[in-house]
């Protein structure tokens, strides 16, 4: 049905795209190379992209002299937190709002879409003074419980599109053999589900693990994330952009196993949490 | 067993066939979404009213007796009249306008150009995919890194173009916006390539089929038939984009702290410092639910936008 393209848009389409992956790549690029340089090589002018002296010393730096290790546990005890709890509340939930014949039920999930509309900053005061009220700031439960809030918002949203397009009939049969809406739920539903549930989770672990500003506010130096533990591991005077790359590398984990493996389900979080009706 | 009892036992039944019954319809629905509600109500919507309250009173956190003054709507008043709030508010919509339409633009041409089905397309596809997954705030520091005025790769081949940007992008009062935008326009363009990628999958075939027999051209189908189809994508598209870049923060918080001046304040960083270091408790809650009204109206708007679309 197209035309077809001349060789020369041909190859000018090839060249705009190629130089579309360098300006999308080259920022980790530099990130992974300047984890491998000496500190001259990493301020070398002219830069030095390829041709530089490999050394495995920012990696032996950062092991030994900053707290990595801690940065991380906090990060995945949050994140895993938050995911796990965010499931559990969002899941039945999505499944409920899309199956319900309640109009009053549908509609909450735009409440949900609100929810997950509000900036952070806007609710920093509040969250604040309430979790120091309740001796909270700097506790693990402090930053699971925010990032849920947000996170199960995300789920419920998601799952419930992606509930919506699983046939009803399966269930049907089974409650006419006399099971629960649950047993239907979790029986039938459920297990045809497990790719949707997937795709919300990636998208849940990613939200937690890369929050900085409630973080900022809550952690203290014990419960530190790794966003967190950067920003503390150097100050503002003597940075070794070596070592920093070698910690925000270990902060990128996550997201490039999920985007380099994961990534059929990471477009369909995005695509179903963005633009599904 | 006297008639009583009797009774007892049969309501009692009754009473448990009544609650089975309940799970058995919409009740069982209510039961799973209510603890995710009840959990929502007590995290956010009791700190929405809290904020709504302390916003009344002026309250600082450094004074000593932890004083809370009733002070009325004097902190929205005094908001309306603080230059730094409009400064904000403008270096806001300058933020949000140039990273959501560069972003719309440089989206769809990247969903155009990388539409179709060859192996090498969709690895690169995947690829694009990377920025939008990194941590915000290791995007910002990877950018500032990359804006260095004395070692950093940008300025070094902006000025073998001739081009001297002084102490760097990032501290020139010129160049300190356009800067920080492109780093939201180098993370987020793929989301929307994503986004039109899927609107553009699911357009019928017959209106171009039509439109190749009458012999129009690339950029007539492109105008004529694309465009207008894709305008529900891009409208809920254009909406989510605004409401994120609203929420700006890590960015601006690892690269220009909100400077040079206030050139890259943005409400949200402002709100952040009178909160988190002026301790203004009030007058920052008063703030943010400024913001607030502004993000639900967007969102009321994408709502209804998606709403109309379902039907």
């Amino acid at each position: 049905m197209m035309q077809k393209r001349s060789k020369f848009e041909q190859f000018l389409l090839t060249v705009i795209t190629i130089l579309v992956v360098l300006f999308f790549m080259l920022p980790v690029f530099w990130l992974v190379t300047t984890s491998f340089k000496f500190g001259r090589e990493a301020f070398a002018i002219p830069p030095k992209w390829l041709l530089f002296e490999f050394t495995w010393r920012n990696y032996t730096e950062v092991l030994a002299t900053t707290k990595i290790g801690l940065y991380l546990t906090n990060s995945l005890i949050i994140s895993a937190g938050a995911t796990i709890l965010s499931l559990v509340l969002g899941v039945p939930a999505g499944y409920a709002i899309a199956r319900s014949g309640s109009r009053l039920l549908n509609m909450s999930a735009y409440f949900f879409l609100l929810l997950l509309m509000v900036p952070p900053v806007a609710m920093l005061i509040p969250f604040y003074l309430i979790m120091r009220d309740l001796h909270l700031l700097g506790s693990y439960a402090s930053l699971i419980i925010l990032d849920t809030v947000f996170d199960a918002a995300f789920v419920v949203w998601m799952m419930r599109s992606y509930f919506a397009d699983v046939p009803k009939e399966i269930e049907e049969a089974a409650l006419v053999d006399g099971a629960s809406r649950f047993a239907a739920f979790w029986r039938v539903a459920l297990p045809l589900s497990i790719p949707g549930v997937v795709a919300a989770a990636l998208y849940v672990i990613i939200f937690s693990w890369n929050d900085f500003l409630f973080a900022l506010m809550l952690t203290s130096p014990a419960t530190k994330t790794i966003p967190l533990g950067i920003l503390a591991s150097f100050s503002a005077v003597e940075i070794s952009w070596g070592r920093m790359a070698v910690m925000c590398l270990f902060a990128i984990v996550p997201a490039l196993v999920i985007s380099l493996f994961l990534n059929r389900y990471f477009i369909q979080g995005v695509t179903m949490g963005a633009t599904k009706g | 067993m006297t008639v009583i009892q009797e009774r007892q036992v049969v309501s009692r039944r009754r009473w448990g066939d009544g609650l089975r019954r309940a799970l058995r319809g919409e009740g069982a629905y209510l039961a799973m979404l209510l603890p995710l509600l009840l959990f929502v109500a007590a995290i956010a919507i009791y700190p929405l009213l809290f904020s709504f309250r302390i916003s009344l009173f002026k309250y600082r956190l450094t004074d000593p007796n932890q004083l809370q003054t009733f002070v009325g709507l004097d902190n929205y008043l005094r908001a309306f009249q603080d230059p730094i709030v409009l400064t904000s508010l403008r270096v806001t919509l300058i933020y949000v306008a140039g990273t959501v339409l560069l972003e719309m633009v440089l989206g769809l041409a990247l969903a155009l150009l990388l539409a179709s089905e060859g192996r090498m397309i969709r690895g690169t596809r995947a690829l694009l995919l990377l920025p939008m997954a990194l941590p915000p705030l290791v995007v910002g520091l990877v950018w500032k890194s990359l804006y260095n005025a004395d070692f950093g790769v940008i300025p070094y081949y902006l000025k073998a173009l001739g081009v001297d940007v002084g102490r760097g992008p990032l501290a020139e009062l010129g160049w300190a916006m356009p800067a920080v935008i492109l780093i939201d326009v180098w993370q987020w363009t793929p989301l929307l390539m994503i986004i039109f990628l899927a609107g553009l999958k699911s357009l019928p075939v017959e209106p171009y089929e039509a439109a190749f027999a009458d012999g129009a051209t690339r950029w007539q189908r492109f105008i004529h038939i694309t465009l207008p189809l894709l305008k529900p994508t891009l409208l809920v598209a254009l909406l989510l984009r605004t409401m994120q870049s609203f929420k700006v923060f890590d960015v601006i918080y690892a690269t220009t702290g909100g400077g040079p001046g206030s050139a890259t304040t943005v409400l949200n960083f402002h709100i952040y410092t009178v909160g988190m270091t002026f301790f203004d408790m009030g007058y920052a809650a008063a703030l943010a639910n400024v913001l607030l009204v502004i993000i639900a109206i967007l969102s009321v708007l994408y709502i209804m936008i998606l709403e109309r679309q379902q039907l």
